[in-house]
């Protein structure tokens, strides 16, 4: 074989190689870049603050579980998650509200004699459990 | 002539100063009579304010109210059964008042008017145990609780309802059953019908106990539904 042949073949090997090694590498960075990373978006990254831990607590500080009023109209304060949805239910009423301000204060009719009353929070965040309290209280009138 | 002006005028003096020093000496034995009675008058009565606010503060202290089915009653003693837990309750033929509650009314009734598994809510004052009644208030048991709904039967019109606590609930639907859903935007409470039900779905009820009911299947007094949609919006 002629010196220029093989010199030839050798230098065509090297020009191969080369372009294989820049197609290789040019292909995986088309890969990486038209590939989506399959995570959340940013924005629904929960933040370490809404841990299921510290998620605040319903809190009832009003009324106390079988307190007795003499009057029919009764305030139930606490405090439960911000921008949460309290729902209190008792046989007489029901009462939806967006609690906006964390603390809340609500006026709550009872009835004559035993009052069941329930109260659930709905956290805003879905992934949270909803909280709830049970409370009896009782309306005896003074009168009686 | 001057001397009489000047016996005249030091009797006058004498006068003067002597009838200002009765008026000055009368004057605080008036006050001296007066004013500590009063002030007497006025501490007791503050002195009987406060004893009957701390009467009233202790009696409110001391009194408690209970309530459950009638197990039994014997004589003055009535035993009340809160979910398995048994109270006496006494009655007091000089203090114990009975009424039946009637929705917003309430009609006076004998304590012997009171029959085996009538809802008895008794309030007075509790000692070793018993509560010495006060009044005694014949009324209707009610259940209320929340859950979602696991099950829906479009032929029997009921509900299976599964709560937090792992408890599932039969609900059957009356056309006496007041239905209400929350309207996610606005969160208003809207009249349904059964055929916005969906299994799913959050509901709050509101049922009434007899003591008599089996498989835990009651009749529903109300429903209010929070939609799924309202959680994955």
């Amino acid at each position: 074989m002629k010196k220029e042949t093989i010199i030839a073949i050798f230098l065509g090997l090297l020009f191969g190689g080369v372009v294989a090694v820049f197609i290789s590498l040019k292909s995986k960075d088309i890969e990486l870049s038209t590939n989506k990373v399959i995570a959340p978006p940013k924005e629904n990254v929960l933040s370490p603050n809404l841990t299921g831990t510290e998620i605040q607590s319903l809190e009832l500080s009003e009324p106390a579980d079988n307190a007795i009023f003499d009057k029919s109209i009764i305030r139930i304060k606490g405090t439960a998650v911000k921008d949460s949805l309290i729902v209190i239910q008792s046989p007489i009423k029901d009462l939806v509200v967006k609690n906006t301000q964390g603390k809340f204060d609500l006026e709550f009719p009872l009835a004559l004699g035993e009052n069941s009353i329930k109260i659930v929070v709905y956290p805003k965040e879905k992934q949270f459990k909803p909280q709830e309290k049970f409370i009896k209280v009782y309306f005896i009138d003074s009168e009686l | 002539m001057i001397k009489n002006i000047k016996n005249c005028f030091i009797v006058t003096l004498l006068y003067f100063l002597l009838t200002s020093s009765i008026a000055v000496a009368q004057t605080p034995s008036i006050e001296a009579s007066t004013s500590p009675t009063v002030t007497v008058d006025k501490d007791i009565q503050l002195l009987k304010d406060k004893i009957a606010n701390k009467v009233s503060e202790i009696r409110k202290q001391n009194n408690k109210a209970i309530s459950g089915f009638v197990q039994s009653i014997d004589g003055s003693i009535m035993k009340l059964d809160s979910s398995g837990e048994v109270n006496q309750v006494k009655f007091d033929d000089t203090l114990t008042k009975a009424f039946r509650v009637l929705g917003t009314t309430k009609k006076e009734i004998k304590t012997s008017d009171i029959k085996k598994n009538d809802y008895a809510i008794a309030s007075g004052v509790v000692a070793d145990n018993v509560i010495t009644a006060n009044v005694v208030l014949i009324d209707e048991n009610f259940l209320v609780d929340s859950g979602k709904i696991t099950e829906i039967n479009k032929d029997s019109y009921n509900i299976k309802v599964l709560t937090s606590d792992k408890n599932t609930y039969s609900l059957d639907i009356e056309t006496s059953t007041k239905q209400h859903m929350i309207n996610i935007k606005t969160l208003l409470e809207e009249t349904i019908g059964f055929s916005k039900l969906k299994e799913g779905d959050t509901v709050h009820f509101v049922v009434k106990k007899t003591g008599s009911e089996k498989d835990n299947n009651y009749s529903a007094v109300k429903i209010l539904i929070i939609p799924q949609e309202y959680f994955i919006k």
